[in-house]
């Protein structure tokens, strides 16, 4: 009995040992509420996809222009350079040649050699006014002088005088003038391919319209290189295709506003056009106006040339087929880095080639956002 | 059961009802303290949360105040710094481009902006280091601007920028009036320090238009960057108080506000307020769950701290109770073990010194050592010191009174050099409570009858538990008659091991000098067999075998001073070598070097190159042999070191470091060859070192050539200095000094090539920087590649610009095109007259017909040095007056007649062959008796001379002479006597003259020193 109530005893102990044990427990567990929440995920670590698609683009779209560009090894020999450069007229096209101009100005500057440099055009397309631009700049004592050749005949035996006086000329940008041509121009930095442009955005002008129907050409500016060897490449490509035709050819001078209006007089006089192409950048901006504001963007495909920044719009928005994009970025860096070697005395060859070849990309409404945001920043 | 088992019984009973009562109480207590704990935290996180939470859209509200008016502030102070810099402007900034220029750099740096322009009413833009058409690139331009304006701009390669324009008045640069001066600030740079984000991304700042366009390309909380705020914005879930059209309102309106919205799963609070004087509004925004996380986060630990606490408190007091109880028992029972412990140890301790007293006993009558003991206290200190009887018998005392039993009875005695050390050994194993450390010493003890005498001592201590000594036992015994003999054992065997390394090594010397002498030996050896059996080969070409001929001439003089090299080690090493300072042309010296080494270099097919940088001082006073040797020596080496296909390299080279009257030069000699290990490198000068690998590469060498080197070059007063790296090469540089003697290189220009171009086209840099500056120092305008067809395009391109080389210096051997080649298309190019000049550090003579076609001028060997080059170039203008050189006057020997005293057969038809060619008439004695007696017997004015020879069988040279000269025949006696001999040595000339002779000629001969001693002992 007594034993009994000894074990009874006992249990009553272990019982209430047991139970403050558990309270104790469970207030712990209530005081405990786990570890505050972790640190929000950032955008790009919720969405992977996202993050993922950016870096394509901005790597598609670093192919196109190549803004990570670094002065080469070569040791300039003097602590000053000036340099002069003329190009065909003032226009955003060359506003992004001037970027890289400036950026290779600056990086030799970081690197103690100052690049003073003048950089103009005139307002309109002229040869005349580069003949007289050159020939003022050449009594001016510059190290070199850049021209992109307005046109190749009037230029050449300007360029060919003024080396035999002891200037050192170069070509950039668009328009080369070279040895084939009568010139004696050292060497060229820019676009070397400018009929293969011509010839590629036009098969795929062609292929998109399943090789059958019209097309109409617009040009820039009569005797620039650039443009008409383009246009030759778009004649090359037509002839090859029987079911092709070129209906009209135009010249819009380089302007926005004459793209415009002869595009509207294509849209009037051939009812059943097919496609556009467009040979400068002023031609697809032009172009697209035009077409949209006939209500024919889903009838008639357009394909052109250069990063206009509307031309992009068009070509995301679905009124411009394909685009032809040129590093302008890199032509301009290249010019400065070639310039500093001619005013050395180096001739093209270990140095720098006589021909230094920038790309051109043709880019399609898939790729039209990236470059958007690449070039201007701009995001839907 | 009787009574006490019962009384123990409820005494258990009552002990068990205590626990159970004090476990109820103590549980109690920490449940009350837990309940109210967490009652009380929970209270606190609310009230913090509430408040912090107010206290936070506050602070929100503030900061993006705070920052707006940053930007704000920012941007007026630019537009002041405009308006300050145009105040500032003077009318001498706007002179020239310069001046101006110079005023927008002083400007753009004293506000460090982006850039700072000026602009005319043309468009042109104008900056510190650009001139630039801005019309296309800068929007605002076309606008007519009354008053400053804002303008952002979204740049090719999305750059945005901020550009703060001016209108200017009144200020015309060049006669173009300037419109507008702006600056451009990066704006991401702008923001910089404005921003608020932390690493964890969790607060932004940014700015945005009036239309939730973005102005930079950041990314703002989970918004991409660029986004447009508004229409993303759309699609957040908004909270009460907060709407979309509240904030496009706001933003429409230029109005600050506040909302709270969920976009993307994440509670957001964004604060927004206008900038003033722009159209852009300031967005600060943060995380709601940043500050409620760290509230509740502070809460629960708060909390979490103080219920581990109360458990803790209350565990530890159970344990503590515990254990004091457990201790107390615990304690009394091990006093009681300690106590019997310390009992046995004791005991056994007892036992331990008895039975090492009874050892030590032992060994002391067994030994007849004498045994010493000492006794220590618990802190190591001594309290007593016993001496044994035969101990003290030993050191000569009998008694105690004598030598009393304490520690300085013995210290006092010992010698002074051992007294430290034995003292310290001594205290050292006293001190030692890990017992290992052993006494053991030998020492020098003043012993009272027999002086110093070795002695030896050893002993141990015995130890209580903690190491303290207790005992300190010992032996001592006498070893000094052992000590002598063992002295007098290790003398003789180091005079024997002496005796015997002495032999080794003069054996060894001898060996290795003997089996490995020929090594320099061979070098021009080679030269001199391979040009001979090139000699034999063009027999017929005259032009040829004498250019062989005065190669192996080269070789053959280089041959000669090597054996006297050799010969003279040993005399270079007593001192007796000489330097003999005479007046050389170093052009002669690096050419002569050249030629020896011309036949190896093409044999092992290694590319050689020479070159010269910026000696001025041809002529110096110095010892030429000696020189040639030390170059010959290193460049024998690197080519003996460097597989085909290798390149080696000499290189002279004028420091601008010395006095006046001296000139300082480094002679480089550098190879890619095999190069030498650093172990090497320390040993690399001394007599017979040879490196492992060049010994299992098999290559010979005598390891002597190096050593030679040295001890030349410290006699020239000179250093010489090795690089080298395993599988790389070395390169060996020798810097002298030398006296100058004569003027240096005309340094003026040549009236006729000033101004006028040059070309130098060699694929070595080196030579074309050493070539250049040289026809810069002339006075022309020099121009270089290292390109073969770069070189035929300049000259093409120079004769375009009708600014023609007037002369050209092409390398032989180019990679691109062949120098040969290179001068014919030149040539092809530039007609006849202008000289074309082929440089080469290689034998042209198989190709100098082709060359001569091709239209080479002239040929010119590298190293070329200023003077040589200005001789070439020199040339068409000084030919005139070179005609007009007198001939220098020579004399003729004919009807001259010498006796010629040699023994040897070979040596005497040598010299008749030379004398007679040279229109002497030759008689010959064997002897130096035979020589007097045939003087004897001859009339005076028989004969004009006598060679004598000095090592004769009968009568010697000096005896011979001697007589001679004391014949008692004027005319007879005092005949010019000239010693021939191979005794080259400085004293043997010097006895030459003590006997009498009037000249020295050391064999082999050397035709034009002979001709130029007879012509002075016969003038």
């Amino acid at each position: 009995m007594h034993k009994k109530r000894l074990i009874c005893k006992k249990n009553k102990v272990s019982l209430i040992v047991l139970a403050v044990i558990f309270c104790t427990c469970g207030f712990c567990l209530a005081g405990c509420e786990g570890k505050p929440a972790d640190r929000m995920p950032s955008a790009s670590e919720e969405n992977p996809i996202v993050s993922e698609r950016h870096e394509d683009i901005h790597k598609n779209a670093t192919s196109v222009v190549n803004f990570d560009r670094e002065l080469d090894d070569y040791r300039p020999l003097k602590k000053q350079y000036n340099f002069y450069f003329t190009y065909k007229l003032v226009h955003p096209w060359w506003d992004a040649v001037a970027l890289g101009i400036e950026d290779a100005a600056k990086e030799y500057e970081e690197r103690g050699i100052i690049i003073d440099y003048e950089y103009l055009a005139p307002k309109e397309a002229s040869a005349q006014k580069q003949i007289h631009q050159l020939s003022e700049a050449s009594l001016r004592g510059f190290d070199v002088i850049g021209v992109d050749v307005a046109d190749v005949a009037i230029l050449s035996p300007v360029i060919n005088e003024l080396m035999k006086n002891g200037q050192k000329i170069m070509t950039f940008s668009s328009s080369d003038a070279s040895k084939e041509d009568g010139c004696n121009r050292i060497a060229y930095v820019g676009n070397t391919h400018n009929y293969e442009d011509g010839v590629e955005l036009t098969e795929a002008l062609c292929e998109k319209l399943g090789f059958r129907g019209t097309i109409a050409v617009l040009v820039g500016i009569q005797e620039a290189p650039c443009h008409e060897d383009r246009a030759l490449g778009v004649k090359d490509v037509i002839a090859k295709y029987p079911d092709m035709e070129i209906v009209e050819i135009a010249y819009d001078g380089d302007s926005v506003d004459n793209a415009f209006h002869l595009t509207r007089g294509f849209l009037e006089r051939h009812k059943d056009l097919d496609g556009i192409v467009c040979c400068n950048m002023s031609n697809p901006v032009g172009a697209a106006r035009a077409v949209m504001e006939a209500g024919r963007e889903n009838e008639i495909v357009i394909v052109g040339m250069d990063h206009d920044q509307e031309a992009l719009r068009y070509l995301k928005d679905g009124i411009i087929y394909a685009l032809g994009v040129q590093d302008c970025y890199s032509i301009g860096y290249d010019t400065i880095q070639v310039a500093v070697k001619i005013a050395d005395g180096l001739l093209p060859g270990e140095a720098y080639p006589e021909k230094t070849e920038e790309i051109t990309t043709i880019i399609y409404q898939d790729s039209a956002t990236a470059v958007l945001q690449t070039l201007y920043g701009e995001i839907d | 059961m009787n009574g006490s088992q019962i009384h123990v019984r409820k005494e258990k009973q009552q002990r068990k009802q205590t626990v159970t009562f004090a476990l109820l109480g103590g549980g109690i207590i920490a449940a009350i303290l837990l309940i109210t704990t967490i009652w009380a935290s929970n209270r606190a996180r609310i009230g913090t949360s509430q408040a912090v939470s107010r206290v936070s859209e506050f602070y929100l509200e503030e900061l993006a105040g705070r920052r707006a008016q940053v930007v704000s502030e920012e941007l007026k102070n630019h537009v002041a710094y405009i308006k300050n810099a145009l105040d500032i402007l003077e009318p001498d900034d706007l002179e020239s481009q310069e001046s101006l220029r110079q005023f927008l750099g002083k400007v753009k740096k004293l506000y460090g902006v982006d850039k700072f322009a000026f602009v005319d009413e043309n468009g042109i833009v104008y900056t510190q280091h650009s001139t630039t058409s801005g019309l296309s690139r800068y929007g605002f331009l076309s606008e007519e601007l009354t008053t400053p304006v804002i303008h952002t701009q979204n740049l090719y390669g999305a750059k945005k920028q901020v550009i703060l324009a001016i209108p200017v008045e009144d200020v015309f640069f060049q006669g173009v009036r300037i419109k507008i001066c702006f600056i451009q600030i990066n704006i991401s740079e702008m923001l910089s320090s404005l921003t608020l984000q932390t690493n964890d991304n969790e607060t932004y700042c940014n700015l945005y238009y009036r239309n939730g366009e973005s102005l930079t390309n950041d990314s703002f909380g989970y918004l991409t960057a660029g986004k447009n705020l508004l229409s993303e914005l759309e699609k957040a879930e908004m909270k009460e108080g907060s709407s979309h059209k509240k904030l496009s309102d706001d933003f429409a309106n230029g109005n600050p506000g506040q909302i709270s919205f969920k976009y993307q799963e994440s509670e957001e609070e964004l604060c927004y307020i206008p900038v003033e004087g722009t159209n852009w509004m300031l967005t600060i925004l943060i995380r709601n769950n940043v500050i409620s996380d760290q509230i509740g986060s502070i809460s629960s630990r708060m909390m979490k701290r103080s219920i581990i606490q109360i458990v803790i408190t209350v565990l530890v007091m159970l344990v503590v109770f515990s254990l004091l109880i457990h201790q107390s028992r615990k304690n009394a029972k091990f006093l009681l073990e300690q106590e019997k412990a310390d009992g046995n140890r004791i005991r056994a301790a007892y036992k331990q010194i008895e039975r090492e007293r009874t050892a030590m006993n032992n060994i002391h009558a067994a030994m007849g050592s004498g045994l010493w003991s000492m006794e220590f206290n618990t802190r190591a200190e001594i309290l007593s010191c016993t001496w044994s009887d035969v101990f003290r018998k030993m050191v000569g005392y009998n008694s105690e009174e004598d030598f009393p039993n304490r520690m300085e009875s013995w210290s006092d005695l010992l010698h002074k050099e051992d007294k430290e050390q034995v003292l310290k050994e001594y205290w050292d194993t006293v001190y030692d409570y890990t017992n290992e450390k052993t006494y053991d010493v030998e020492y020098r003890l003043l012993t009272k009858h027999a002086g110093w005498r070795w002695f030896h001592a050893a002993g141990r201590l015995s130890r209580r538990e903690d190491g303290s000594p207790i005992t300190f036992v010992g032996l001592f015994l006498d070893i000094d008659d052992e000590r002598k003999m063992e002295k007098q054992l290790q003398r003789q065997k180091i005079d024997l091991q002496d005796a015997l390394a002495a032999a080794q090594h003069a054996n060894k010397a001898k060996t290795t000098f003997l089996n490995n002498m020929s090594h320099d030996i061979r070098t021009p050896m080679n030269a001199i067999i391979g040009f001979t059996s090139l000699a034999a080969t063009h027999i017929d070409n005259t032009e040829q075998v004498r250019d062989y001929l005065s190669k192996i001439t080269t070789s053959s003089n280089h041959l000669l001073s090597l054996i006297n090299d050799v010969l003279d080690m040993s005399r270079i090493e007593s001192g007796k070598v000489k330097i003999e300072e005479k007046e050389a042309s170093l052009p002669e010296i690096m050419h002569d070097l050249k030629t020896i080494v011309q036949a190896d270099i093409t044999s092992r097919q290694l590319e050689f190159y020479i070159d010269t940088v910026d000696v001025v001082n041809e002529h110096v006073l110095c010892d030429k042999l000696r020189l040639n040797q030390v170059l010959l020596n290193l460049l024998s080496n690197a080519m003996k070191f460097t597989k085909p296909g290798g390149m080696v390299s000499v290189r002279i080279l004028q420091k601008e470091s010395a006095p006046e009257g001296c000139a300082s030069y480094d002679f480089q000699v550098k190879d890619t060859g095999i190069g030498m290990s650093k172990e090497f490198l320390e040993h690399v000068f001394e007599p017979f070192e040879r490196e492992k690998t060049s010994t299992i590469s098999g290559i010979q060498g005598t390891g002597l050539g190096m050593a030679i080197t040295k001890n030349i070059v410290d006699m020239m007063g000179g250093t010489i200095h090795v690089v080298s790296e395993e599988g790389k090469g070395s390169t060996f540089t020798v810097s002298l000094q030398f006296r100058i003697c004569a003027d240096p290189v005309r340094q003026d220009e040549i009236p006729e090539l000033k101004g006028l171009r040059a070309l130098v086209a060699d694929d070595d840099f080196n030579t074309c920087s050493s070539v250049t500056k040289m026809l810069s120092t002339i006075g022309m305008r020099p121009d270089w590649t290292t390109s073969g067809k770069e070189a035929v395009l300049r000259a093409k391109l120079a004769k375009e610009q009708n600014d023609s080389y007037a002369a050209y210096i092409i390398d032989w051997l180019m990679p691109d095109m062949n120098g040969i080649e290179v001068v014919r298309r030149i040539r092809g190019m530039i007609g006849e007259e202008i000289p074309i000049i082929i440089l080469t550090a290689y034998d042209w003579s198989d190709i100098e017909e082709e060359a001569r076609t091709a239209g080479v001028t002239a040929f010119c060997s590298k190293p070329i040095f200023l003077s040589e080059l200005r001789e070439i170039l020199e040339l068409p203008y000084t030919a005139q007056s070179v005609e007009n050189i007198i001939l220098k006057e020579t004399m003729s020997f004919e009807g001259k007649k010498i006796l010629l005293v040699e023994d040897n057969e070979l040596n005497q038809e040598i010299a008749v062959e030379i004398l007679q060619e040279e229109g002497f008439i030759m008689d010959v004695a064997d002897d130096g008796v035979v020589a007097v007696e045939k003087i004897k017997t001859s009339d005076p004015g028989c004969y004009d001379l006598i060679l004598m020879d000095i090592q004769m069988p009968i009568l010697n040279g000096y005896e011979a002479t001697k007589q001679i000269r004391a014949l008692n025949r004027p005319g007879l006696s005092d005949i010019p006597i000239i010693a021939m001999t191979a005794n080259a040595f400085d004293e043997d000339k010097k006895m030459a003259f003590a006997a009498g002779m009037n000249g020295h000629i050391a064999k082999p001969i050397d035709i034009p020193k002979l001709m130029e001693l007879l012509t002075n002992v016969l003038k």
